[in-house]
């Protein structure tokens, strides 16, 4: 700070004195201390005591007593549903990428178009991201009837959100000069765009549509809790007939799945990763039969392959979703009466109450799973702590809890300790965990490790050396991460609802199955709002401290 | 190989004939324009005959980056008139201007490369406003546009770097690959905004040398800003020198000297 003669400033440093120590941003610690209010409020709030947590736990154990041995119940049944979910994420991936390409064009601040097109197309990524898509789902339900269609629409409509996001970024950061170039030479701006700009995105594109694809996959295991096709409708068939073993099974099944397309996604990324080095050569293409001809070489060989693949299974994907055409037209009807219905949303105490409910939820889970989190980071990464069994053994750990998607750990609680917030407080405090576990030991890996060496090689103690020498380091991606996890729980929050364990999602669903549309509106518009607000303030957050 | 169809024009019926041959490639008539308050140029004339190689110098700043996109319909005139090709870029729809750029070819300082593509792919980019829907890959171009591009590659000398990543080479062998990407428009006027600003000496003059030589070739006009004085010297037909946005010179190079040109920079530096 620099002080003038004319104008003293209580803050500056009196002359003679060593200069005062650069100002720590506001939100360095203004963010710690909300969430630590919002956290305290809400353990009152949702009743969150040691005493509550043990006979918690006592009720857990009696619950998945019953659920011993699991059984999965006829095998040919349950493999048609995984295959079916399979098709619904690909399938709503596929609809996504490709819609998320003009939407994004058009949404990027290098859109030449009308005005009002480019805010259509923002306010749709919007809304979009903020809608989880199990809500989507109830919605798609009503339309288009019980079944997979409903499913892929649901997840196509929530990743055209995050894709189109996503997508807007990458070409908002390209250089201009290419698009300006084919421009000129007289092609039209479609022309241009792909041969430009989707051009040079395409590696950050397709890395991004595999990774949601991963998460598509997890989403639409739990699509059939509304009716919307997949493993999830059997897993909810056997939780409402109380046959607890076969939900054990079907559980299982689910996390088995989702690890062995962890492996799948984990290769494929991988090969990506190393087919990108290789198309980094000089040379992509070898002299084929004449010199306007590229030859045929593995590398092309294999790319070819992969898109035809991916081709093939997404065509195979949409023909999977049984289009009900007799059907459409009342399709039609019902989506015309749900919009209709919307006008004018209603607001009631209610709403407020459950969309208030579900952002405690949310942050309250948020604050429990930063501290395990960080505990299991830190136990976990090698050079803060040299255990290499423990850490080794903590991040399978958090691989497999990070495997099973929140809902299925609130029917879980619900089934075991009763409807209500505390059952969605705890499955979301335990995946906020295993995701800020895995954010912060990422993060801790990458921190340069000398300045710790250094305070120890002067004899500073194990703790003293990490508050000193990398704590610091890491404040910046430890409150980016925090804020990101708690913007993924808040749209977990909204949903859980739906098996009964807190929040707006299940006002949500009660609005739709009694035909109250008013309300739906009202909940979506809140919920949007909630989301986008919340949004804003951690990026706002954001920036301030990173 | 076709070149009666797909082979640069041959310089014995230059394109130009389109236009009339007496037409002048270029014609602007008081021309201005202004940015919100800042005049970049105040009434110029220019008249540019088919087949001159002009070289604009001037200071940074002088609008000779303004006038470039003028020509091409960039820019649109806050006063005056320009005429290109025989059409006025002011007055074309939207469908007009894009067949009229399809007749001018520009080549940039920065290339406008896409540098994870390869070379040949680039070139083919350059036929885009000649076809009707979006390409991807070399393979979905017609033959006769990728027989083109391996002549235009070969023109340039990068035939053996057809198949490389644009990234992956050179400055001056990325300019070279802009050049007959530029080819492939087959076009009747040439614009260059400080084409070789980015590159070294020896890649500046090779540079140069390929753009003047193509255009002796084709017929095509020139028209090039340049800091180098002595490269303007070396290439052009004509040398106009802007500052503070009015033509203060426009002599043919042969009547133009060295001493002439740096003072165009050196009183704007003691401005």
């Amino acid at each position: 700070m620099l002080a003038t003669p004319t104008r003293p400033d209580a803050r500056s440093a009196p002359p003679g004195t060593a200069p005062r120590p650069p100002r720590i941003p506001a939100a360095t610690w203004a963010i710690p201390l909300f969430y630590l209010g919002v956290t305290l409020f809400g353990m009152w709030w949702i009743d969150i005591r040691p005493g509550a947590i043990a006979a918690g736990l006592g009720d857990i154990a009696r619950l998945l007593d019953r659920m011993v041995p699991p059984t999965t119940g006829p095998v040919p049944s349950l493999l048609t549903l995984v295959v079916e979910t399979l098709w619904i994420a690909i399938a709503g991936t596929g609809i996504a990428a490709i819609l998320s390409v003009p939407l994004s064009a058009a949404a990027a601040s290098t859109y030449t178009g009308p005005r009002w097109v480019q805010w259509l197309c923002r306010a749709l990524i919007v809304v979009t991201r903020a809608v989880p898509s199990l809500v989507f789902a109830i919605i798609f339900v009503r339309i288009f009837g019980l079944g997979p269609l409903a499913g892929a629409l649901a997840v196509s409509v929530h990743s055209i959100g995050m894709i189109g996001k996503m997508m807007t970024d990458v070409f908002e950061e390209q250089s201009p000069q290419p698009r300006e170039a084919i421009a000129a030479t007289g092609a039209t701006r479609v022309q241009a765009f792909f041969a430009t700009t989707m051009t040079r995105a395409l590696p950050q594109v397709s890395s991004f549509v595999l990774y949601r694809l991963d998460i598509n996959i997890r989403a639409s295991a739990v699509l059939g809790l509304v009716g919307a096709g997949g493993i999830g409708v059997a897993l909810q068939t056997a939780i409402g007939s109380l046959d607890y073993r076969r939900a054990a099974g079907i559980i299982i099944v689910i996390i088995v799945l989702l690890m062995v397309l962890e492996l799948v996604s984990f290769l494929v990324q991988r090969s990506l990763a190393e087919h990108s080095d290789t198309s980094t050569a000089s040379q992509v293409f070898v002299p084929g039969k004449d010199a306007a001809t590229p030859g045929w070489s593995t590398a092309r060989g294999a790319r070819a392959l992969g898109v035809a693949a991916a081709v093939a299974l997404f065509l195979a994907a949409l023909s999977t979703l049984s289009i009900p055409f007799d059907r459409l037209a009342r399709a039609g009807e019902n989506a015309g009466a749900l919009l209709s219905g919307f006008v004018p949303p209603v607001f009631t105490m209610d709403i407020a109450y459950g969309i208030f409910e579900s952002v405690l939820m949310a942050l309250t889970a948020t604050s429990f799973g930063v501290v395990i989190g960080l505990i299991i980071a830190v136990l976990s990464t090698d050079h803060l702590v040299r255990a290499r069994a423990l850490g080794g053994a903590l991040r399978a750990a958090v691989v497999v809890i990070r495997g099973v998607p929140d809902i299925i750990y609130a029917l879980v609680f619900v089934a075991a300790l009763g409807l209500g917030p505390f059952a969605g407080f705890l499955a979301l405090a335990i995946s906020c965990s295993a995701l800020a576990a895995k954010f912060f030991t990422d993060a801790l890996q990458n921190i340069d490790p000398a300045p710790l060496r250094a305070l120890e090689a002067v004899g500073a103690g194990r703790l003293q050396a990490f508050v000193s020498g990398v704590w610091p380091q890491f404040v910046p991606s430890f409150i980016g991460n925090s804020l990101f996890t708690s913007d993924l729980a808040l749209r977990e929050s909204a949903v859980l609802g739906i098996v009964g364990a807190g929040g707006i999602g299940f006002l949500l669903q009660e609005s739709v199955a009694s035909v109250d549309y008013q309300t739906t509106a009202g909940i979506l518009i809140g919920l949007v709002a909630v989301v986008v607000a919340l949004e804003q303030l951690a990026r706002w957050a954001r920036r301030k401290v990173i | 190989m076709t070149a009666d169809l797909t082979g640069p024009v041959s310089p014995a019926i230059p394109r130009s004939a389109r236009t009339g041959p007496a037409a002048a490639s270029i014609t602007l008539a008081q021309v201005s324009k202004r940015f919100g308050d800042n005049e970049v140029l105040h009434g110029v004339d220019l008249t540019v005959r088919p087949g001159e190689f002009v070289a604009l110098v001037g200071p940074s700043g002088a609008g000779k980056s303004t006038l470039l996109r003028l020509l091409n319909g960039g820019h649109l005139p806050t006063a005056g008139t320009v005429e290109v090709l025989g059409r006025n870029p002011a007055a074309c729809s939207r469908r007009d201007l894009r067949e009229l750029r399809t007749r001018i070819g520009f080549v940039f300082q920065q290339f406008g490369l896409v540098g994870r593509l390869t070379a040949m792919e680039n070139v083919l980019m350059g036929a885009l406003g000649s076809l009707a829907m979006p390409r991807y890959g070399i393979m979905t171009y017609p033959r006769r546009l990728r027989d083109q591009a391996v002549e235009n590659l070969e023109r340039v000398g990068l035939l053996e770097q057809r198949f490389q990543r644009c990234d992956t080479l050179s400055g001056g062998q990325q300019q070279r690959v802009a050049i007959a990407r530029m080819l492939m428009q087959q076009a009747e006027l040439v614009l260059a905004d400080e084409p070789v600003a980015s590159l070294d000496p020896a890649a500046s003059i090779s540079v140069l040398q390929t753009l003047k030589k193509l255009s002796a070739e084709d017929g095509f006009t020139v028209v090039c800003s340049l800091h180098q004085v002595d490269l303007a010297l070396a290439v052009s037909d004509r040398v106009v020198a802007v500052r503070g946005g009015q033509f203060i010179m426009d002599t043919p190079t042969a009547a133009t000297t060295e001493q002439d040109i740096r003072a165009v920079y050196a009183e704007h530096g003691s401005r």
